[in-house]
């Protein structure tokens, strides 16, 4: 049995509500400013989507010509999917952030220490909050420069921030309870090609009517085409109760059962040791 | 100080005047290649399974938009652009192997034989030739299953197999060239960075007639563009010379600049 | 053409440009004479590795010149690698390789006609005492089957000189002795070896001659037994009490000079001899000084390297001020 495994057991941690609270502001602020430290990492996360929202625009524009097209322009179809997709990329490297941690054994100097334990796992979905609301207002930003409009204005625009800062919370939940259960890097990593699938398998890049088949099917499933399509429906239609219900709902049920999850993969663990 | 003077070099009775024969050490790299894959399969695997995700990702999600395009089927469209990408995955593999070897020594084994410096590259290319056979075979098996049109023949799969082969070979002294230079995992990524981002900045989603304004024109001077029309073109219509030149001239010139850009970087190690 | 298989003249390598220059090699001259085993001697850093790597082709050097088996490193670097054989440090083989596989790549670099690769190959792995093990992936081999697969390999072409660069680091003592005796044997077949080491004991043992390098330049060199002699009186260590250094540091000072020695040690080189043990421990014990331990070493090479570069190599902590060689390529 290891030292730290000795501490913890033997030092309960303080449980009052505003001490969980404090630590997990804490440790938000610690990685929110370790993604800062490493801009290699995140910048991916804001230059692909950027990209792919840019390459989109000009090369499907003609699209949003036909009359049944869900938006005036590609770029403003495309803003939507962008967020989405950077939020993924970002909660998806955060999550191997923590496995880092896990493997380097800070996480467990953080359990011999009187930390309250949820604190590690919320302080992480925290931090991914953080990046993803930056990356609404960096998006959003640059395609407002460009000629994009949130039809629903400001309602909308909040509704899009929330929305995002949800849906980080609900794929850093996954994505968390995944490093913490392998306590490896690689394996997060080996997890994108689940993320692509989510957002490739959906109406992120392009309209869910115009597609045909099986792959229409499977889109039609795809629960992140109903949250983006709520996103694309502050940023395209008139305010609607649909758009709050897919954009809102549908990130914050799936948040609860990854956070369960999240949580779960960290009693296992400390239960392990 | 004492000195002897002796006759040094009689003992190397093995080696024949001409140290390795550069193909013989090329040849004996590719098998190295081949059997680091067969003995270390789970790396290999992303490369095969990402060009087939992207063929369905691809042909399902933008299959409308090639389709008002004038493409029969989105298969026509993607199956020759997601080879072609297929086949440069394989040069981040050449990356990493590199990376590895230097990290661990043995490039300095392959460094010290005394064969032509261009052994030494031609080794790694061919390599990537050999891994990008299986994935850019299965690419086109899953365009034949989703109904991909071969107007041109047999010998439009032949372009396709041409246009992947010299994107292979361009990718991977590109990778050896820059991994030269920075000796860590850095230059993987940057491979893989280039090489994306010439691929989608050309006419990789739609023809150059449906394209706007800043990407219109990059894509018309970028010179995937013209090996992406050598590739489609027995995919889409006829073969024409027309069609055809452009692309292998690109490669060609593609190949020249890589090439030197990686001899010149595995000299530069000597420096 | 006739020259010694090894020599330098004025060799110097530096790394980086400007004030982030540093040498480190600086201005090595050496000679390495046929059918000698030549031991290079000094700690991490000091600059061996770089020498060899400048003397096997790795490096252009960036001033000086060196010939290896009467061909110039710099403009003949081919011929060179036809001539000699080279086991760097920390073994570089694929561990996704068999021993066999290796040896085959081996013959192939070095352009060894296939029947002639195949018995060779064979000769090579009885000799190091792996053949049960040559089918098997060098990932499953121990340290010491590494550094014996390393050897082999180094031989595939029957080199004229073999460098070694720290063959035995990290090796336990048995297979350390059995790389040396191997060592010894091809240069009784007539090879000339010049090996690295930071081990005094490995370079005593081997080398005929030594050099004692310490950053970039050699700073002793020659025959193992005549540098020691050469150190001359043998040296007291004694262990005091830390308040009594200082005055037992006076008293030692009137028997012969101070020596640098590992810390809470004080050491002096008895000018009288070993005749002069008796006077010392009087003298301290009259000047009140408690001596907790005490030992008298006949002159080693680590007196011979403290004396020429003011610290002991024996226990010296890894220098970093210059890059190890393979520094530019990747942790090593």
């Amino acid at each position: 049995m290891t030292a730290a495994t000795v501490a913890t057991n033997h030092v309960a941690p303080p449980r009052s509500f505003t001490t969980a609270v404090h630590h997990t502001l804490r440790l938000t602020q610690r990685s929110v400013l370790g993604r800062l430290r490493q801009p290699a990492a995140l910048a991916p996360s804001f230059i692909f989507p950027l990209f792919f929202a840019a390459l989109g625009s000009a090369s499907f524009q003609r699209m949003s010509k036909l009359p049944d097209f869900p938006a005036s322009s590609f770029l403003n179809y495309t803003a939507a999917g962008a967020i989405v997709q950077g939020v993924l990329f970002a909660a998806t490297s955060s999550a191997g952030d923590l496995a880092t941690d896990i493997e380097q054994g800070f996480f467990e100097r953080l359990l011999v220490s009187p930390v309250t334990r949820t604190a590690i796992v919320i302080g992480r979905l925290g931090s991914a909050m953080v990046v993803a609301i930056s990356q609404v207002f960096v998006f959003l930003g640059i395609f407002l420069a460009f000629g994009a409009r949130i039809e629903t204005g400001v309602v909308g625009f909040i509704g899009l921030t929330v929305s995002g800062a949800l849906l980080a919370l609900a794929m850093s939940g996954l994505m968390s309870g995944i490093a913490i259960r392998s306590g490896s890097p690689e394996v997060v990593q080996g997890s994108f090609p689940m993320v692509f699938a989510l957002l490739f398998l959906s109406s992120s890049f392009f309209p869910r009517q115009y597609m045909t088949g099986w792959y229409k099917t499977v889109a039609s499933w795809n629960p992140m085409s109903h949250v983006v399509e709520g996103m694309q429906g502050f940023m395209n239609q008139p305010l609607d109760v649909d758009q709050f219900l897919r954009a809102w709902l549908i990130p914050l049920g799936i948040a609860t059962i990854s956070i369960m999850f999240g949580l779960r993969a960290l009693s296992n663990r400390l239960a392990a040791q | 100080m004492n000195t002897s003077l002796v006759n040094d070099t009689s003992r190397s009775s093995v080696v024949d005047g001409h140290g390795g024969r550069p193909l013989s050490v090329s040849g004996a790299l590719v098998r190295r290649t081949l059997l680091r894959v067969r003995r270390m399969p789970a790396a290999f695997v992303p490369s095969i399974v990402m060009p087939v995700f992207q063929l369905i990702a691809f042909s399902g999600a933008f299959g409308a938009a090639v389709r008002l395009a004038g493409v029969k089927n989105a298969m026509d469209w993607y199956v020759p652009l997601n080879a072609v990408q297929g086949a440069s995955f394989g040069a981040m593999g050449v990356s990493f192997g590199l990376i590895n070897d230097m990290q661990t020594g043995f490039f300095d084994r392959l460094l010290m034989a005394p064969t032509k410096r261009w052994a030494l590259i031609v080794g790694p290319m061919a390599g990537s030739i050999a891994r990008a056979a299986l994935p850019v075979a299965l690419v086109i098996v899953i365009g034949f299953l989703g109904g991909m049109n071969v107007p041109g023949g047999p010998l439009a799969i032949f372009y396709v197999a041409v246009a992947a082969t010299g994107i292979a070979l361009v990718a991977s002294a590109f990778a050896l060239g820059l991994t030269y230079r920075m000796r860590n995992m850095g230059a993987a990524t940057l491979t893989q960075f280039a090489i994306f981002f010439t691929i989608f900045l050309s006419t990789s989603q739609v023809p150059l007639s449906n394209m706007a304004g800043w990407l219109h024109a990059v894509a018309r001077v970028n010179p995937m563009t013209n090996v992406l029309r050598l590739a489609r073109q027995g995919l889409l219509g006829d073969i024409t010379w027309n069609d055809t030149w452009g692309g292998l001239l690109a490669i060609a010139v593609m190949l020249f600049v890589s090439c030197w850009f990686a001899l010149s970087g595995l000299k530069s190690l000597e420096k | 053409m006739t020259s010694a298989p090894i020599i330098a003249h004025g060799l110097v390598r530096h790394f980086g440009s400007g004030d982030n220059t540093v040498r480190a090699v600086d201005g090595v001259d050496l000679q390495v004479n046929q059918g000698e085993i030549f031991g290079f001697l000094g700690p991490n850093g000091a600059g061996k590795s770089t020498t060899v790597r400048v003397l096997t082709t790795l490096l252009k050097p960036s001033a000086g010149s060196a010939t290896v088996a009467g061909f110039d490193v710099a403009t003949q670097a081919d011929q060179v690698r036809r001539s000699i054989g080279v086991a760097l440090q920390d073994a570089a083989i694929d561990p996704l390789m068999t021993g066999r596989e290796l040896l085959d790549l081996q013959s192939v670099l070095y352009g060894i006609p296939k029947t002639r690769a195949r018995e060779r190959g064979e000769e090579l792995l009885e000799r190091v005492g792996l053949t049960a093990a040559a089918d098997r992936r060098v990932g499953t081999y121990s340290g010491g089957m590494r550094r014996r697969l390393d050897l082999a390999l180094s031989l595939v072409h029957e080199p004229s000189v073999l460098f070694l660069d720290e063959p035995t680091t990290g090796l336990d003592p048995m297979s350390r002795l059995t790389l040396w005796e191997e060592v010894r044997r091809l240069n009784r077949e007539g090879t000339t070896v010049l090996l690295t080491t930071q081990y005094l004991e490995e370079a005593d043992q081997l080398a005929d001659r030594i050099a004692i390098i310490d950053h970039g330049k050699i700073v002793r060199e020659g025959v193992p037994r005549d540098l020691k002699s050469a150190v001359g009186a043998p040296t007291l260590l004694i262990d005091v009490d830390s308040t009594h250094a200082e005055s037992a540091r006076s008293v030692l000072a009137r028997f012969g000079d101070l020596r640098p020695t590992s810390e809470g040690t004080l050491g002096v080189g008895l000018a009288q001899g070993a005749e002069a043990v008796a006077s010392v421990i009087r003298s301290l014990d009259e000047a009140g000084v408690h001596v907790r331990h005490l030992e008298l070493n006949e002159p080693s090479l680590d007196d011979v390297f403290a004396e020429a570069t003011g610290y002991r190599l024996e226990g010296a902590e890894t220098k970093s001020d210059a890059p190890a060689a393979g520094a530019r390529r990747g942790p090593r």
